[in-house]
């Protein structure tokens, strides 16, 4: 009986590409690809802007890989530099982004705003229902909360990493994360049953 | 409902739901989960949340680990990696090979030191050679090795040239930058 081999860690492969294996980084773009994308997207609004973003924000990590600290993982790395490249987007584009709740963990509604998302990647009215619902239930969210359910949900970064990245207590973490499924659980309701 | 255990089990139902929830912890969640109506509906409530999220993926455009494969330029830190050394040792390996079976030609007549000029003309041979002047730094090689051109020099000679053709080429060859951003 063949024994399955364990796939190398993010890291055993970013120390394959420091070594002169740059073919090795491909593994770790297959690996978090549709995290990435899908993250970058729910941030973004825009299919193809999450797609370009995801490779630029891919190629910023290559470049920087030998400055990468092994002390984090690579997934919190990665997601970081994702996050300040979202945010840096949004920033220059100069939209407005509106919060439903007029309180924001620094007490000031923020200023941004984002273009009606696409409905491309949907099908029949029912789908498209759903992932309008879905998009607007996401951007409802207060952004302390947002942030949190997007690397929770779509980095699929597990609570330890989302504190480090965001440099929050564990219990503040868990806190935030617990509020913002409970008000996307209220709003999405309709559509659990689905 | 909002008793102290109740509150604990409300932060159970939410690390059950990630994952999260520790081992020693699961007998007493899946005891409760078991005699809570309430709490087992929240359960089935976070899981379909779950499903419906991860149903609404967005999916990775076809080609993209390519796209971002030629993409990558060529970083600062590539060049200290022990494999980008690998080529250029391979040359210096070659042309001390290359030297030791042009001293051991069997040509008496070609002392030490006019078989290691005859190498460094043969280097600047190959150079002008990549250059596109194979013709002209053939006859210099010519009348470098007058008369101690054997079979055995002229296929290193060769292969020689070939391998610092393929090292020139190497060295001019870049990475795409980034993509030009869609509009």
């Amino acid at each position: 009986m063949t024994r399955g081999v364990e796939p190398p860690s993010d890291e055993e492969l970013v120390a394959a590409v420091l070594a002169g294996d740059p073919e090795r980084f491909g593994e770790l773009v297959e690996r978090y690809q549709v995290r990435l994308v899908n993250y970058l997207f729910r941030l973004l609004r825009n299919p193809d802007d999450a797609h370009d973003l995801a490779q630029e924000v891919l190629v910023k990590v290559y470049q920087a890989l030998d400055r990468f600290d092994p002390q984090f993982r690579f997934s919190t790395w990665l997601f970081r530099i994702a996050q300040n490249s979202a945010i840096d987007q949004i920033r220059r584009r100069r939209f407005r982004l509106v919060s439903l709740s007029p309180e924001t963990a620094d007490g000031e509604g923020r200023e941004w705003d984002l273009p009606a998302p696409e409905r491309g990647p949907y099908g029949d009215l029912r789908n498209r229902e759903r992932g309008d619902a879905i998009q607007e239930a996401i951007e409802a969210l207060p952004w302390e909360y947002r942030e949190l359910i997007l690397l929770r949900h779509m980095g699929e970064l597990p609570y330890e990493e989302i504190a480090r990245m965001k440099e929050m207590p564990l219990g503040t973490v868990k806190n935030k994360l617990f509020r913002g499924r409970q008000l996307l659980k209220e709003k999405l309701q309709e559509f659990l049953s689905d | 409902m909002d008793s102290p255990d109740h509150t604990l089990y409300r932060e159970w139902l939410y690390l059950d739901a990630d994952g999260e929830l520790a081992e020693e912890d699961r007998p007493a969640w899946e005891r409760h989960l078991a005699a809570c109506p309430e709490c087992a509906a929240e359960r089935r409530d976070l899981e379909a949340l779950d499903v419906l999220l991860a149903r609404e993926r967005l999916p990775v455009r076809d080609g993209f680990r390519r796209q971002v494969m030629a993409a990558l330029p060529t970083v600062g830190w590539e060049a200290r990696a022990p494999r980008a050394w690998g080529f250029p040792l391979a040359m210096v390996v070659l042309l001390a090979g290359l030297a030791t079976a042009l001293l051991g030609n069997g040509a008496p007549a070609v002392s030490g030191w006019q078989a290691v000029t005859a190498v460094g003309d043969m280097f600047q041979a190959g150079l002008l050679a990549g250059a596109g002047l194979l013709a002209a730094s053939w006859r210099g090689v010519g009348m470098v090795f007058q008369g101690t051109l054997t079979p055995a020099a002229l296929a290193g000679f060769a292969v020689f040239v070939l391998c610092l053709n393929l090292f020139l080429v190497s060295l001019l060859k870049r990475r795409k930058g980034l993509p030009a951003r869609r509009s």
